[in-house]
This record gives C-alpha cells, sequence and structure tokens, in this order.
C-alpha cells in the first residue's frame, strides 16, 4: 500500500516536472535526451547486467534505428510512428544477426568484435550517400501522430516519458518471467544453465535482439527529437558512455540506467558550456569511485539509504 | 612494391608497439586495457609541452618513457591493485573510466583542435633504386625493433621476465612457488604505459595531435593482438606488422574497402581462427 502511493506521487512529480520548468524550455530538452539514454542503457543494462555479454557497439544499434526511421520519412514520406517501428524492426534484426557471432565469441573477444562491428557501422553510413555521408541528415521532421506533431520539447517530453515507462514495464515483466531467468542462469554459469536444460544460445541471441531493438527506438526518437543525425555522433565514445552509464547507475538493476542517464545529462550542464570537457574527467572519477565502492551502482546507494531511514523511523 | 610495403612495416610497426602493451598486460592480469591508446595520446601530449619549450622533439623520448613507467606504476598501486578484490569487469571498467578522463583532461587544457606535432626526425628521404626511405618511418622501425628487442630480454632473459611469463601461464601456481605477484604485476604495468608512452610519441607526428587520435590505432591494435593470438607478445608483434603491410597493400589496390578492410578481419579471425595465427591453443580457465 505505501509502496503504491510512493508510486503514484513519484509519477504525479514526473508528470509535474514540466510545468515547474516552464520558464526553462532548454531544461526539459535536456531531461528528454536524459530519457533516450535511458531507454538506450536500459537495452545494454539487459545484455550487460542480466545476460552477463558485454557489447562495445551499442551506439551502432541507436544509429540504425535512426537512420533508418529518419530516411524512410525523410525520402520515402512513411507516417512517423510506422518509421519508428520500422527502425526498431530494422535495428533488431542487425541485433539478431550479430547475436550469432557473439554465440561463438566469449569476454574480450566479444568487446573487440562489438567494438568492430561499430566502427564498422558508423563507417559505412559515412560512405553511403543516402545517410548523407560526413554531413550527416539535417531537418528530421518531428514525430507526428494524427496531424499532431509532438515538436515542443514539452510534448516530447510526455510522449518520451510513456514510451520509458512501457519500456521498463516490459522489462520487468520479461525479467520476472521465465527469460529472465534463463538469462540470469546463463550469466552465472553458462555451464549450470545447460546443465539444467537452458536453451543458452537462443537467450543469447534473445537478448541481442531485445537490446539492439532498445536501441532502435532510442536511436529512431534521438532523430526526430534533435532532428539531426551525423556518423561522428555514434562513435565508440558514445557506446563507452552508454556502459559507463549503465555501471555508475547499477548493473542488473531496472532503476540503475535510469538514475545512470539522469547523472550523465545534468553534470555536464553543472560546469558550462567552457569547462563541458571538464565533466567528461569528473565522470570517469565517478566510474572509478562507483566500481571500487560500490559493485552495484548508485542505485544501491539509494536502496542502503532507504533502508537506513526505515530503521531509523522505526525506533523512533 | 617495396614502398608500399616499407611503409606498411611502419605502421605496422606502431600497431606492434600498442598490441604488445596490450597482451603484455591481458596476459598477466587478465585485464582488457582499453587505455592503452589514449595513455599514448596523454603521454604526447606531455612530449608535446616539451617541445614547446624548445627541447628538440627526439630528446623527448626518454621523458615520455619515464612518464610512462611512473603512471604505469601509480595506475597500479592506487587503482588496479584495490579494484583486483572486486569484479574483473570493475577493472575493464576502470581503464575505460582512463579513456575518458585523460581525453577529458587533455580536451579541456588543450582544446579539440588538432596541433601539429612535429617530426621526430627531419631531412631528406634516403632513395634507392626507386624506394623511398622517409626518415621519420625509418625511425618509427628502429624505434620499435630496438624495443622488441629490449621486451624479448626482459621477458625471456631475466628473472622478472620469467615470473611474469609464469604468471601469464598459471598465475595460482605462480603464486604457489613464490612469485610475488603484485610486484611483478606492477612492473608490468609500469613496462606497458611507457611502451604506449613510445607508441604515442612515434604516431602524433603521423597524424595530428587531438584528444581522440589515438582511438583508431588502439582498435587496429587490438585487431593486430587478436591476429596474434591474444596471449603472445611475439604473435602481437608480427600481428601489428603484418595488419599494417596488408592494410597498405588494400589502400592502394581497392581503395574502396581501406577503413572497413581490418574490421571485417577481424570479425572473421575471430569466427574461424580464434586463437590467432600464432597463438597458442587457448586453454580453458576455470
Amino acid at each position: 500500500m505505501r509502496r503504491r502511493i510512493i508510486n503514484l506521487a513519484g509519477f504525479a512529480l514526473l508528470l509535474l516536472i514540466p510545468v515547474f520548468l516552464k520558464s526553462r524550455p532548454s531544461f526539459i530538452g535536456y531531461i528528454n535526451l536524459a530519457i533516450i539514454y535511458a531507454i538506450a542503457a536500459e537495452g545494454l543494462n539487459l545484455l550487460i547486467g542480466v545476460s552477463g555479454q558485454i557489447s562495445l557497439g551499442h551506439a551502432a544499434f541507436m544509429a540504425i534505428g535512426g537512420y533508418t526511421s529518419a530516411i524512410l520519412v525523410m525520402s520515402l514520406h512513411v507516417p512517423s510512428i510506422v518509421a519508428i517501428i520500422c527502425g526498431v524492426i530494422v535495428s533488431a534484426f542487425f541485433g539478431f544477426i550479430i547475436g550469432f557471432p557473439a554465440l561463438r565469441l566469449k569476454g574480450f573477444y566479444l568487446a573487440i568484435a562489438t567494438m568492430a562491428l561499430g566502427t564498422a557501422v558508423t563507417d559505412i553510413i559515412r560512405r553511403l550517400s543516402i545517410t548523407g555521408g560526413d554531413q550527416g541528415l539535417r531537418n528530421i521532421p518531428p514525430i507526428k501522430i494524427f496531424n499532431f506533431s509532438f515538436s515542443s520539447e514539452f510534448s516530447k517530453y510526455y510522449l518520451f516519458l510513456v514510451l520509458l515507462i512501457l519500456a521498463v514495464i516490459l522489462i520487468r515483466n520479461f525479467l520476472r518471467g521465465k527469460g529472465g531467468m534463463g538469462l540470469r542462469a546463463m550469466r552465472d554459469s553458462e555451464f549450470g544453465a545447460v546443465s539444467y536444460g537452458v536453451n543458452i544460445s537462443y537467450y543469447k541471441v534473445l537478448a541481442f535482439v531485445i537490446s539492439s531493438a532498445l536501441a532502435g527506438l532510442a536511436g529512431a526518437l534521438y532523430a526526430h527529437s534533435v532532428s539531426y543525425l551525423g556518423p561522428s555522433n555514434f562513435g565508440l565514445a558514445l557506446s563507452i558512455d552508454f556502459l559507463a552509464i549503465t555501471i555508475i547507475g547499477g548493473l542488473g538493476t531496472i532503476g540503475g540506467p535510469i538514475l545512470g542517464s539522469v547523472l550523465w545529462i545534468i553534470v555536464p550542464r553543472l560546469f558550462g558550456t567552457r569547462l563541458e570537457s571538464m565533466a567528461t574527467v569528473i565522470f570517469g572519477v565517478i566510474l572509478i569511485i562507483v566500481v571500487l565502492t560500490l559493485p552495484h551502482g548508485l542505485y544501491e546507494l539509494i536502496g542502503k539509504l532507504n533502508k537506513l531511514f526505515r530503521r531509523t523511523s522505526q525506533e523512533q | 612494391m617495396f614502398n608500399i610495403i616499407f611503409r606498411g612495416l611502419a605502421t605496422g610497426a606502431i600497431y606492434s608497439l600498442t598490441a604488445t602493451g596490450i597482451v603484455l598486460i591481458l596476459s598477466t592480469t587478465n585485464v582488457m586495457n582499453f587505455a592503452q591508446g589514449d595513455t599514448g595520446m596523454l603521454l604526447a601530449y606531455v612530449a608535446f609541452l616539451f617541445i614547446a619549450r624548445r627541447v628538440p622533439p627526439i630528446l623527448t623520448l626518454p621523458v615520455v618513457v619515464i612518464a610512462g613507467i611512473l603512471l604505469g606504476l601509480v595506475v597500479d598501486r592506487g587503482l588496479m591493485s584495490k579494484a583486483k578484490k572486486s569484479s574483473h569487469l570493475g577493472m575493464v571498467m576502470i581503464t575505460l573510466a582512463f579513456t575518458m578522463i585523460f581525453e577529458g583532461i587533455v580536451a579541456t587544457f588543450f582544446g579539440n583542435t588538432p596541433l601539429l606535432f612535429p617530426p621526430l626526425i627531419s631531412g631528406d628521404p634516403f632513395i634507392i633504386g626507386s624506394t623511398v626511405f622517409d626518415r621519420q618511418n625509418l625511425l618509427t622501425i628502429f624505434i620499435a625493433l630496438v624495443i622488441f628487442v629490449v621486451l624479448f630480454f626482459v621477458l625471456y632473459r631475466t628473472k622478472i621476465g620469467i615470473a611474469a611469463r609464469s604468471i601469464a601461464d598459471d598465475e595460482y601456481g605462480a603464486y604457489v612457488l613464490g612469485v610475488p605477484i603484485n610486484r611483478i604485476t606492477n612492473f608490468i604495468w609500469a613496462l606497458s604505459f611507457g611502451v604506449a608512452g613510445i607508441a604515442g610519441l612515434v604516431t602524433a607526428p603521423r597524424l595530428s595531435l587531438e584528444p581522440t587520435f589515438m582511438v583508431v590505432v588502439q582498435l587496429k591494435a587490438f585487431i593486430a593482438a587478436v591476429l596474434g593470438g591474444m596471449n603472445s607478445v611475439m604473435g602481437a608483434i608480427l600481428g601489428g606488422l603484418i595488419l599494417g603491410v596488408l592494410e597498405n597493400f588494400i589502400a592502394y589496390y581497392i581503395p574502396a574497402i581501406k577503413d572497413s578492410f581490418s574490421l571485417i578481419l577481424v570479425v572473421l579471425i575471430l569466427l574461424f581462427l580464434p586463437n590467432g595465427i600464432f597463438g597458442k591453443r587457448e586453454t580453458r580457465r576455470f
């Protein structure tokens, strides 16, 4: 009961955030970006935190989803919802293809292979003419549903929020079911999972498909929200950023990636535009501290605080 | 023809230098060091500071090596030995954090605009027949050769090297036989960061100095290490040289796939020759 009240209060707060920040729409823009990152990071978390496979090419899937959706809308004039869904499907399909080499590779080798594939994707995007080459795609139209165009930051905020909540609910249900158990069994001991009859090949590919579908969704939303796509935005650096977001937030937790992305977006703003590169340093330091002291990320810290709070309130 | 091979060898020497550092750390501590390239980048900027004070470029070489060794010692003593207790992924993540920190520091103090790094050695190229021997490339190959010889001497003829190889073979076994694991690991990090500095210094004049100039080199070094089988320094050296020469041939004859070639190559090798060309057969570690 109490938990439900907290959830409802949190939800109401989320709905009210834009009202408080009405005077600063640019800030809502940053929150929107954080939501997009969170969706992608949730996908990566599923891959690394839950199924135990590393990927250094996550940004490439985001690029695939974004470019697919943008090209469909711009040159084929497909309605944007259909285009976004197509982006997700294409991205999931690429995840499916890349899942197969992943069956044979482990640990470092998988990291190198995904890194190479990620770099190859941006390389190919740079060479094709339909993707605009090095210049990238400009003036991508905003998302449009039944003549309502999501062009203001407020409307985008609500749309993205709904999608993020949907994604979180889907992931949570998936993790509670047979799929989640299979993935976790595989992470903890592949050998043990096999002997309990878990179909490892199926679950490995499934993890890649789901994670790249989420990255594709994030990419498509990014494309229509920022209205510009360039190959250099989706390089190795972004993949490493996602990894950092997931680990700082908390591996294997659902709230972790969201926390990580919010931090990721807010920390650079504290330094202003002049010292923006300093934020990377701070983030690296945070990452090291988290790795050394909090193996389950900052999300663990919230849990600990919560426990502490409850204990003190009981003592009174 | 010989021109291509020569230039390929010079490129390959850079890949080999970076790859050796990666393999050294990977085989003794089982950590994939994603910061190898960016360490070189940072140290190249250190060298640039000295060059801006009118120090002749070639004299920055010892500076870079010493700075690299110190950095390696600090990194291992301060962080890696502590992170060893927590998780393995954590150690790899720390190296990724280093790439963020190093790139951030450099971008803050020097900006993102490419700087011109002077060649370590200037002068007219030697020309023998139709082959042009550029001095900078010759120097690169020469430095790499010296480093390789030193590395071989250290790894195969000194007590420390033998201890390091024994850790790579079987850490627990080495520990039981009284090998001081922490000290050897420390030594290996220092050695590897020193080599990273040299790699950064010889790469900087070929590309321009910017915060991300070693990222591509590091990716190629990973590929070279995969070619060599990930667990032998010898394999990494040969893998780097082969990759450099192959790449230059491809760039000359089929320029369209110049950049994607090595990426496709690595995926194919990982799929069909998981032990690389020279790698020993992998023993399973439990």
